[in-house]
């Protein structure tokens, strides 16, 4: 637990070591805090399917970003959720939350929070169960859309 | 297309994001879809991870969502909570509806003990989907109750383990103590079609709730 990632029950319980640990204390990166200054005052939190996008500012300032900040504006050069950055850069969620918010604050990316109103609306429920529809079977069968 | 002309066209014009996209220096390069979570809950080994890999169009991903538990310090002479920090694995994939419209599957461990990182992770989910194994019922009982109690739509999936299933739907019902609103069936999360039924059925029930 030196590093504060390994998981206490890893292997125990069954779960699978999530990779190498990181030599890095995860929080060290955001100098500590556990929230943006941004989402603390606005006090909404992300969730975890929220979309981060580079923006064009963020593209041009690439060369002089550092560390985990260039790496996620990088890999933003198409629209990502919380959660996919922190699996692919190996980040903890949080620490996810906080650069983004850092990020947006200094117009490098741009952060797309989902509305549940939205995304809790019969129209888009219609679109996700005609489009799950649209997805073959193994055997390349289509569900009857009865 | 079923459901005609979107009144917003992409559905997602609507930006309800503007509020943390306003500083507005930079523009986005790329419009980002419309994300939708659904969240698969289940006991370590009820086939989560599998279900999701058979639908998803990428690999699962695995994350770590990090927890700080307080512990009750009745050892601790100094009468100061203990702070342990947990990891929690949880596995996630995805599938694009279109190119405004995509869905994300959360697969996060159903047992009790987890229960302090559901709120995280449901946070504005359409849908639940519990996979039960009919052999560790037990595992799942939390993650019921968590969506009975949060209004969430859900059904619950009994993993049918090389097509075998322990105990009648009736005796699972039974013994979950679920209302008869609550979907249930079996299903195979080897199987994409299967997983996609399943989706579908829980889907379908969050429809069912706009209505109402």
């Amino acid at each position: 637990m030196a590093d504060g990632r390994t998981p206490g029950g890893g292997g125990e319980d069954g779960f699978p070591p999530v990779g190498p640990a990181s030599a890095v204390r995860p929080f060290l990166v955001t100098a500590g805090r556990v929230a943006g200054a941004g989402e603390a005052s606005s006090g909404r939190t992300m969730p975890v399917e929220t979309q981060l996008v580079a923006t064009t500012d963020g593209l041009d300032a690439l060369d002089g970003l550092s560390f985990e900040r260039h790496d996620i504006v990088a890999a933003c050069r198409q629209p990502q959720s919380i959660a996919e950055i922190a699996a692919r850069l190996k980040l903890h969620l949080n620490v996810v939350r906080v650069l983004a918010e850092d990020l947006r604050t200094a117009g490098q990316l741009s952060v797309h929070v989902p509305d549940s109103g939205v995304t809790h609306d019969a129209s888009v429920l219609r679109r996700l169960i005609d489009g799950l529809r649209a997805i073959p079977d193994s055997r390349g069968v289509l569900r009857d859309s009865d | 297309m079923a459901c005609g002309p979107s009144p917003t066209p992409g559905g997602y014009s609507v930006t309800p994001t503007e509020p943390l996209v306003r500083s507005g220096t930079g523009q986005a390069s790329v419009r980002p879809p419309l994300p939708v979570k659904l969240v698969i809950a289940g006991g370590f080994g009820v086939g989560k991870t599998t279900a999701v890999g058979s639908i998803s169009e990428i690999e699962p991903l695995t994350t770590e969502a990090a927890i700080t538990e307080v512990a009750a310090g009745v050892d601790d002479l100094s009468h100061t909570p203990r702070k342990t920090t947990t990891t929690v694995a949880m596995d996630f994939g995805c599938i694009t509806i279109d190119p405004t419209l995509k869905l994300y599957l959360f697969g996060t461990p159903g047992q009790e003990r987890f229960g302090f990182m559901w709120d995280d992770i449901v946070e504005g989910a359409v849908g639940g989907l519990v996979i039960v194994d009919t052999r560790r019922l037990d595992d799942c009982y939390a993650a019921v109750d968590y969506f009975e109690h949060r209004q969430i739509p859900f059904a619950v999936a009994v993993n049918a383990f090389d097509g075998q299933v322990a105990h009648t739907l009736e005796e699972v019902r039974w013994a979950l103590d679920v209302s008869d609103g609550v979907p249930l069936l079996v299903f195979d999360a080897r199987e994409r079609g299967s997983v996609r039924d399943a989706l579908l059925v829980v889907l379908e029930q969050a429809l069912a709730r706009t209505a109402g």
